[in-house]
């Protein structure tokens, strides 16, 4: 029985397009119908920011969050003196120094752009990851967008079954903001489980029953309820039927990986978030972000470097080294990210929160090479030289992948809105 | 509108104060705008509040005859909870109890209650409705439409027990024709089990409740002093005064864990004590003079001084056992170093405030390294003058017990109002003043008359939870259909009715439990507290001998830990844990309710996709949906669960004469209403052509109806 059958035994023809309209997402038994393969929302006008260098080499993107708060001055800006923690500061074969906690790290430290001139207010958890997330500070009623849902907005779709916004080890926090549904990052909460529950329950013809009662039940409350969260669940069932018909669901699995591969991440969470990031975006998504825990060290950051900073240094530096290997660094970014950076001051066996000054690190996909961008003052308190902030960081990602830096868009409730929050990217980090 | 009414002083006058509001639009807007705090008219009133409640000590006696002498803390549906004098918290099927004895407690229940009378609940509910709707007639809005039987049955289920209503409860429901039928079902439920379940859900996510602080330290003794607490109706001051107050170890007293979840960042917990308690949002001010806000990193500190004589790390503990471990005594090393943590985990008065300005301390007003005096922040120029602001700090051990004093004051600025508005968003999905945790500016409040005014039940129901979620339920504004998510940026929602509203990640899994076993669910209890009590070490006598005593009665308890890691929640040595019926696992699933379970779920469970919060931060759950969510509905375990032709709500169905019954049994069940006309047609079509009544099971719970309240 084909779907035209289905619908032609709806009665009226107000029924007929509801239904066409829900099954069409479905896709029982369908190709993919043209509509909904690749082409963006709308007509993306000719971005200003076109002929910069560096425009549109990302074809994907890989955010690393560092939730907590890296230190700056343990991992990629060392300082000496009074400011110093507890690991030495090595100089890498790019000549930048970084501390002894990330060995690894130095071996690729010649595919690194390493930013020391980060720089924000926000020093409260929630609202500087808020801000790191989506380039915009948490003010009042508005829910700002997660960069895969902006690149989705301008782009399109990345893949035609696959989403083109993943986030790993978090959850989805809104992650489309103001843009629909079908804009927010698919939460994997376990790398190592991915995508279950994938199969339906039941022959394929008892789930394609029920999913047409499912669809004539749910014409009351589903079909009128003017609520924005309830149109939001229509979206992710449409996104739902369509992703379990996806031949690409594999995508999620990185049980089929080699051994020798997995090991080289890590057995941890965070590693096999990295090494799903990869498969995923080599896989058609365009966008992904993995996140770390555990970076707020007040206490025992020593101990806690050792720990938390060895399983990132590992598995950061085995996704570039595996990225460059199949010859995907090159239409990658990967980013570094954290929400602020900590104290110059040591107490307490660690330091306090400082978004003054801090670090990010960006690589691949026509970013310069071995380069840091940026200082700190000698005490890693504040900006020395070419400061950036999120906004401008946003900016400099968007403008790597591609997307209208400085267009305006407007949201639902009238406000127009620009990525990076109005920033200009950061011409010198490219090469 | 008769004004007169109303049979208490304060109510009369809180009307007077809102008639107000039926003057022209201009003057009201005018009012509005004034900024005082707390309108005049409404601070002034005199409050006649509910009675304290007397303690019940008995000497009880169980059906063997086994007698105890415990304080009588609560009896809710058929589980009683007894206190004994040490501190432990028991509960336990009231069968258990002699014939006279459950006479007894059922007894003491009554004398507990000591609510609201029915008269003072309906006038204060009328007082939300007058301050509601004639702000909404002042900006030309209208209340929507009184909310039909269906959906008031729906949300006040879920609102006042944490789960929808099976289908025998609604049809009973809808069989009730009497005029007071919702009065009397939200008295019934407020009072019935579910009520406690679900509020510990609501608190252990503003209060971090988690099985493990940090990374191995087990803190079950405050899941289970929350529950107990919750069980015993005990008014919110009392619960924050204990959680402030407390001493000696976590293992002992389970109170202790709020404060010593952030142990190793005293400077954090003060900021999260003061967004939880008052709502006031200092947090920025612990880095620099807040760049909104009035607070200053001064106040931050000046506040954060009244813990800092608080000790929570018994270090000599600590380093007795790190001798321990350091010496060839043949245990793991780990484990004494557990051992050791868990034994020096504890809050504890030193005879010093220690806490200084920090080092980068950059304002003119302190030098860096000096040692801060305490001093409390204000919020309008009057509240020093407050008697509640009447704190001694001579004596540093004295500083949290004159801290907590002032903090859970009825005359506290903040403290009545924080609590009242964090409760009505519960019931309401959006908080007079938003975002909860930043109230300091009360006239920013979408209505600071309405925030007023709850501020006031709140304090004279003496901060009784139950109580004054029984008013909000009663108004007409609880009352009326809910309105789609507003629309923010084009002015405040003036609570038309409540908002549509996805239910939380813990109302879908319990709904769920309690469609595929029933409603039975909600007497299966967890307690795993008793568990860390035998690992307690005598202080200073710390021995190899100790140590593996400890171990011994410790092995019952590595069977949980490891539960908590894994992914589908089940585990024997869990279901160990539980007093009463012991829980079925299905699926793969262990089928409690949330608050029974791991706290918080493993993350790939259900309850984490769905948006339980990691407990890390306060308020860490979402309602937001997602792919994975929908796979969960759609084709996980849960959906199994419910399409399993022994599910109760399925069996429940098939029990009924006629197909068309069959399918009214599963839209009670699942969507608390009858079907219409078309959908019972749909229905009925689906039967003859080859679906089962598990297939419509199936259906409903994916309909976007079924994960919503309305």
């Amino acid at each position: 029985m084909s779907l035209h059958d289905f619908a032609d035994r709806l009665r009226t023809a107000e029924d007929r397009r509801a239904f066409l309209e829900k099954a069409a997402t479905m896709a029982f038994g369908l190709t993919v119908l043209p509509a909904l393969a690749g082409a963006a929302e709308q007509a993306s006008p000719k971005a200003p920011n076109a002929t910069l260098p560096g425009f549109g080499k990302a074809k994907s993107v890989i955010f690393l969050e560092l939730s907590g708060g890296m230190s700056h001055i343990d991992t990629f800006d060392p300082k000496t003196g009074a400011s110093k923690g507890p690991a030495d500061a090595v100089t890498t074969k790019a000549g930048f120094q970084v501390t002894s906690f990330l060995p690894n790290t130095q071996r690729i430290s010649d595919k690194l752009c390493v930013i020391r001139s980060m720089t924000a207010k926000v020093g409260v958890h929630a609202s500087a990851q808020y801000l790191m997330r989506t380039g915009f500070e948490q003010r009042g009623v508005i829910q700002h967008p997660n960069f895969g849902a902006w690149a989705q907005h301008f782009l399109g779709r990345s893949s035609q079954t696959l989403p083109a916004n993943v986030c790993v080890n978090r959850p989805s926090n809104q992650g489309n903001g103001w843009f629909p549904a079908s804009h927010a990052p698919l939460p994997i909460l376990d790398p190592a489980t991915g995508l279950p529950n994938t199969a339906g329950v039941g022959d394929a013809g008892a789930q394609q029953k029920r999913a047409a009662l499912l669809s004539e039940l749910d014409r009351g409350f589903g079909g009128a309820v003017a609520d924005t969260n309830v149109k939001a669940y229509n979206d992710f069932y449409a996104s739902t039927f369509e992703l379990m018909r996806s031949r690409d669901l594999k995508a999620f699995d990185i049980a089929s990986e080699p051994k020798s591969v997995r090991a080289k991440y890590g057995a941890d969470k965070f590693a096999q978030g990295c090494l799903l990031a990869r498969r995923l975006v080599e896989h058609g998504v365009r966008f992904v972000e993995v996140r770390s825990g555990g970076w707020d060290m007040h206490a025992t950051l020593e101990d806690r470097m050792e720990d938390v900073g060895a399983e990132f240094d590992a598995a950061f530096a085995a996704l570039i080294e595996d990225l460059e290997s199949k010859g995907m660094l090159e239409t990658t970014l990967v980013a570094v990210t954290t929400e602020f950076g900590r104290k110059p001051s040591f107490e307490g066996g660690g330091r306090g929160h400082h978004p003054l000054v801090f670090s990010t690190v960006l690589a691949g996909a026509g970013i310069k090479r071995g380069h840091v961008h940026g200082a700190s003052d000698p005490k890693g308190h504040e900006v020395a030289k070419d400061p950036v902030t999120v906004g401008a960081f946003h900016a400099t990602v968007a403008h790597a992948a591609g997307l209208p830096v400085g267009t305006e868009i407007m949201t639902p409730s009238g406000r127009p809105m620009v990525i990076g929050n109005k920033a200009a990217p950061v011409a010198a980090v490219f090469a | 509108m008769n004004l007169r009414r109303s049979p208490l002083g304060f109510l009369t006058i809180l009307l007077a104060a809102s008639c107000l509001w039926g003057a022209p639009k201009k003057k009201a807007a005018k009012a509005e705008a004034k900024p005082a705090a707390v309108p005049a008219a409404v601070a002034t009133v005199p409050v006649r509040s509910l009675e304290d409640r007397p303690q019940i000590w008995h000497l009880w006696t169980d059906v063997e005859g086994r007698k105890v002498d415990a304080m009588f803390c609560g009896l809710s549906g058929d589980i009683v909870s007894l206190q004994t004098k040490d501190g432990r918290n028991y509960r336990f099927s009231v069968a258990v109890l002699s014939p006279e004895d459950r006479e007894f407690a059922k007894a003491c229940a009554g004398k507990q209650q000591g609510g609201f009378p029915r008269s003072v609940v309906a006038a204060a509910a009328a007082d939300i409705d007058r301050i509601v709707e004639a702000r909404l007639a002042a900006e030309g809005q209208k209340p929507n439409r009184p909310a039909t039987d269906e959906e008031f049955l729906r949300r006040l289920y879920v609102d006042a027990v944490g789960r929808t209503p099976t289908a025998a409860e609604a049809a009973a429901f809808f069989a009730d024709t009497a005029a007071d039928r919702r009065e009397r079902l939200i008295d019934r439920l407020l009072q019935s089990p579910g009520y406690s379940l679900q509020m510990y859900n609501w608190l252990a996510d503003l209060l971090r409740a988690k099985d493990v602080v940090g990374k191995r330290l087990p803190a079950f003794t405050f899941e289970d002093w929350l529950k107990a607490r919750i069980t015993a109706n005990a008014p919110w001051d009392a619960m924050v005064r204990e959680m402030m107050t407390a001493d000696g170890r976590l293992l002992d007293n389970g109170a202790a864990g709020f404060l010593l979840f952030d142990a190793d960042m005293p400077l954090d917990g003060v900021s999260n004590l003061i967004t939880t308690f008052l709502g006031s949002n200092m947090s920025c001010a612990q880095c620099h003079d807040h760049p909104l806000a009035d607070w200053s990193q001064r106040q931050f500190y000046e506040m954060a001084a009244f813990l800092g004589a608080t000790d929570m790390k018994n270090e000599s503990m600590l380093a007795e056992v790190r001798k321990l471990s350091r010496a060839d005594s043949g245990l793991n090393k780990n484990f004494i170093r557990l051992l050791g943590e868990i034994n020096a985990t504890r809050l504890s008065d030193a005879s010093a405030n220690r806490l200084t300005f920090p080092k980068d301390y950059k304002y003119d007003d302190a030098k860096p390294g000096e040692p801060v005096k305490p001093a409390l922040i204000e919020w309008d120029a009057g509240d020093a003058k407050r008697q509640s602001y009447a704190v001694s700090t001579k004596s540093p051990a004295l500083l949290r017990d004159e801290f907590a004093r002032w903090l859970t004051s009825p005359d506290n600025p903040r403290f009545a109002t924080n609590i009242a508005n964090r409760v009505w968003k519960k019931s309401f999905g959006m908080a007079v003043k938003e975002p909860v945790d930043d109230i300091d500016d009360v006239s920013a409040a979408s209505s600071p008359q309405l925030l007023a005014h709850l501020t006031q039940v709140m304090r004279a129901a003496r901060f009784d939870l139950r109580e004054f979620q029984r008013v909000v339920f009663n108004s007409r504004t609880y009352q009326s259909a809910a309105s789609p998510a507003p629309d923010l940026s084009k002015g405040p929602y003036l609570f038309n009715g409540p908002i549509v509203r996805r239910l939380t990640a813990e109302q879908v899994w319990d709904s769920l439990v309690v469609a595929a076993v029933g409603p039975t669910a909600d007497n299966i209890l967890l307690r795993r507290g008793d568990d860390l009590k035998p690992m307690a070490l005598p202080e200073g006598k710390i021995s190899v001998a100790a140590v593996k005593e400890a171990a011994e009665k410790m092995r019952g308890m590595r069977g949980t830990k490891k539960s908590a890691k894994s992914s589908s929640g089940t585990d024997a040595g869990l279901a160990k844990g539980y007093d009463g019926e012991k829980p079925q696992t299905r699926q793969g699933l262990m089928l409690a309710r949330a608050s029974e379970l791991p706290q918080p779920a493993p993350e790939t469970h259900f309850l984490r996709v769905f948006g339980q919060g990691d407990r890390l931060l306060s308020n860490s759950s979402t309602v937001d949906g997602s792919v994975p969510q929908v796979l969960q509905l759609m084709n996980g375990p849960v959906a199994r669960l419910i399409t399993d032709p022994k599910s109760h709500a399925v069996q429940a169905a098939s029990l009924e004469p006629s197909p068309a019954a069959q399918v009214q049994s599963l839209y009670l069940a699942f969507l608390s209403r009858k079907p219409n006309s078309a959908e019972a047609a749909s229905a009925l079509k689906a039967l003859e052509g080859g679906l089962g009544l598990t297939d419509i099971a199936w259906a409903l719970v994916n309909t976007r109806e079924y994960l919503f309240i309305r």
